[in-house]
């Protein structure tokens, strides 16, 4: 039987990352289809009970993308993001769940390859961890 | 604590401290500078207080300046006044430093409207747990009147007063000090410029402070060190106890789904909230295949979720009241958890909740260059972004 694969939720801004999945989609690089796509206007809005909801619901990891510094849509989006992620992660690690689950990164349009790699590397990162059973307590 | 902005004045405190507050908010009502106070009055059964908007300046003597105990929060009738636009009259609250608190957090979600609001605090000693209180009132005066002489909270105050170092002057208008000079007097701070006019208006006939505020202030100095130490074994153990999942979950783990923390928490803002609402409901045969997956889910689903989220959402703003704690049914520590959290987070910003130095709330702000470990990968280094392989 093949590899483990796990479920991971993608959430991409539509602007930059949804396009860079697009872009290395259509130059047929190779990334493992682990990851379910959803797509978002801008990644400011991404609310923590988002990453908190696809745990509870049994992804087992989350990747969260938005555009690069200063490169917003919105302006100032991706800027009110990472501080929203800046409290989230912290809390998260805390209470247990492990710092691969659930990553962060700034994908542009142009940058299929770099997507590729992302993907490729947070599969790797969650494969090692293991299907998430965090949110349910061992009896 | 923050720092006088005008001569303070003496109040005789020979009748007590209640008596002349009381005298004090008279003369200020009778004075026509306020149009109203708010206040805590006894409620008819007297087991409890409830906030009362005042006019008349006879109902003063039925004031409970100093209360037991923190039925309603404070910020919670602030708001309730001027969550639209302000009025006419200029209104004053006298209420707990972290009741005013909340009132400042409110108010740069423009919940509360300060314009026409004095904000009025008091040397807090802490407060009853509202439980003890309600089961016998007699009783929790009596220990209420011990901590309340010494300025520290003691086994029967609400657990998160003994570790709260925002018991003094906060960013209120007015401050009534008392602690370590009660004896000779009550010292009346204005604490902004609103408070200095006013206080001027009023032209009290009264002695300057100027001679007691030093002792005042080195006896709150005092106490928030012994405050501070408290606080720090407080946090070491919350710390231990919900690190790791099975740390949350042992916390929560009797948690009855009630909400009840978060209807009083004077700062959970959102008027509709995400927990309950029809978002919330789970899919059956999701919930199904997640058993079957992991082995076994507990039910209902949202319990630590609940919590957490709430901490991602509100810890920023949390100012340690510890109403949260008075309202759980089954006497789950959630101040404990929230003051700690609430401490990192806001730390991450360098924020302080309830102040009123002129920073906007951490998720409203923001500066081109910071956190730069957030959009990090967890392994090695970034993968590049630009070369095609």
């Amino acid at each position: 039987m093949s590899e483990w694969q796990p479920r991971i939720l993608a959430i991409l801004c539509n602007w930059c990352s949804y396009a860079g999945a697009d872009l290395a989609g259509v130059s047929r690089m190779q990334y493992p289809p682990s990851i379910r796509v959803v797509r978002v206007p801008c990644s400011g809005r991404v609310d923590p009970l988002f990453i908190l909801k696809s745990l509870q619901s049994g992804f087992d990891g989350v990747l969260v993308s938005g555009c690069h510094p200063g490169d917003c849509h919105y302006i100032s989006g991706n800027y009110v993001a990472r501080r929203k992620f800046a409290v989230l992660k912290p809390l998260l690690e805390f209470i247990g769940v492990e710092p691969g689950r659930v990553q962060f990164s700034w994908i542009s349009a142009g940058e299929g390859d770099r997507f590729a790699k992302v993907v490729t590397r947070i599969t790797e990162d969650v494969r090692e961890l293991g299907p998430a059973t965090r949110l349910v307590k061992k009896l | 604590m923050t720092e006088a902005t005008g001569t303070p004045f003496v109040l005789n405190t020979d009748k007590g401290l209640e008596t002349s507050l009381r005298g004090f908010l008279r003369q200020l009502l009778e004075s026509g500078n306020i149009g109203a106070l708010i206040l805590p009055l006894k409620v008819p059964s007297g087991d409890s207080f409830a906030w009362i908007m005042l006019n008349d300046a006879g109902m003063i003597d039925d004031a409970v300046p100093f209360p037991a105990t923190m039925p309603v929060q404070g910020a919670k009738a602030l708001r309730s006044l001027t969550r639209k636009e302000r009025g006419e009259l200029t209104v004053m609250a006298l209420m707990r430093p972290c009741e005013i608190r909340a009132g400042i957090e409110l108010s740069k979600l423009g919940q509360v409207n300060t314009e026409n609001l004095i904000l009025a605090t008091y040397d807090c000693a802490g407060a009853v747990p509202l439980q003890s209180y309600v089961s016998d009132p007699a009783a929790a005066e009596k220990n209420f009147k011990e901590f309340f002489i010494t300025g520290e909270p003691d086994q029967n105050a609400k657990p998160i007063c003994a570790s709260c170092t925002d018991f003094s002057m906060v960013d209120s208008d007015i401050h009534f000090g008392y602690f370590g000079v009660r004896e000779k007097g009550m010292l009346v701070i204005p604490g902004t410029v609103r408070g200095t006019d006013l206080l001027k208006k009023m032209d009290l006939q009264t002695a300057s402070g100027s001679e007691l505020l030093p002792v005042w202030k080195a006896e709150v100095e005092k106490l928030t060190e012994k405050r501070s130490s408290v606080r720090k074994i407080v946090f070491k153990k919350t710390e231990k106890d919900i690190s790791g999942f099975t740390g949350m979950l042992n916390v929560f783990e009797n948690c009855i789904g009630c909400h009840n923390c978060q209807s009083v928490c004077p700062v959970c803002y959102c008027r509709l909230c995400y927990f309950g609402s029809e978002a919330s409901r789970t899919n059956p045969e999701a919930m199904v295949n997640e058993a079957v997956k992991r082995g076994g889910i507990s039910l209902p689903p949202d319990r630590i979720m609940f919590h957490t989220g709430r901490l991602a959402h509100m810890s920023l703003s949390c100012v340690s009241c510890g109403q949260c704690t008075d309202a759980c049914p089954v006497s789950i520590p959630v101040a404990d958890v929230f003051s700690f959290v609430a401490e990192q987070t806001q730390h991450t910003f360098e924020y302080k909740a309830g102040r009123n130095d002129g920073k906007p709330l951490p998720l409203r702000d923001f500066k081109k260059s910071e956190l730069p470990g957030v959009h990090k990968l967890v392994k090695d280094a970034e993968p590049g972004g630009t070369s095609h392989e």
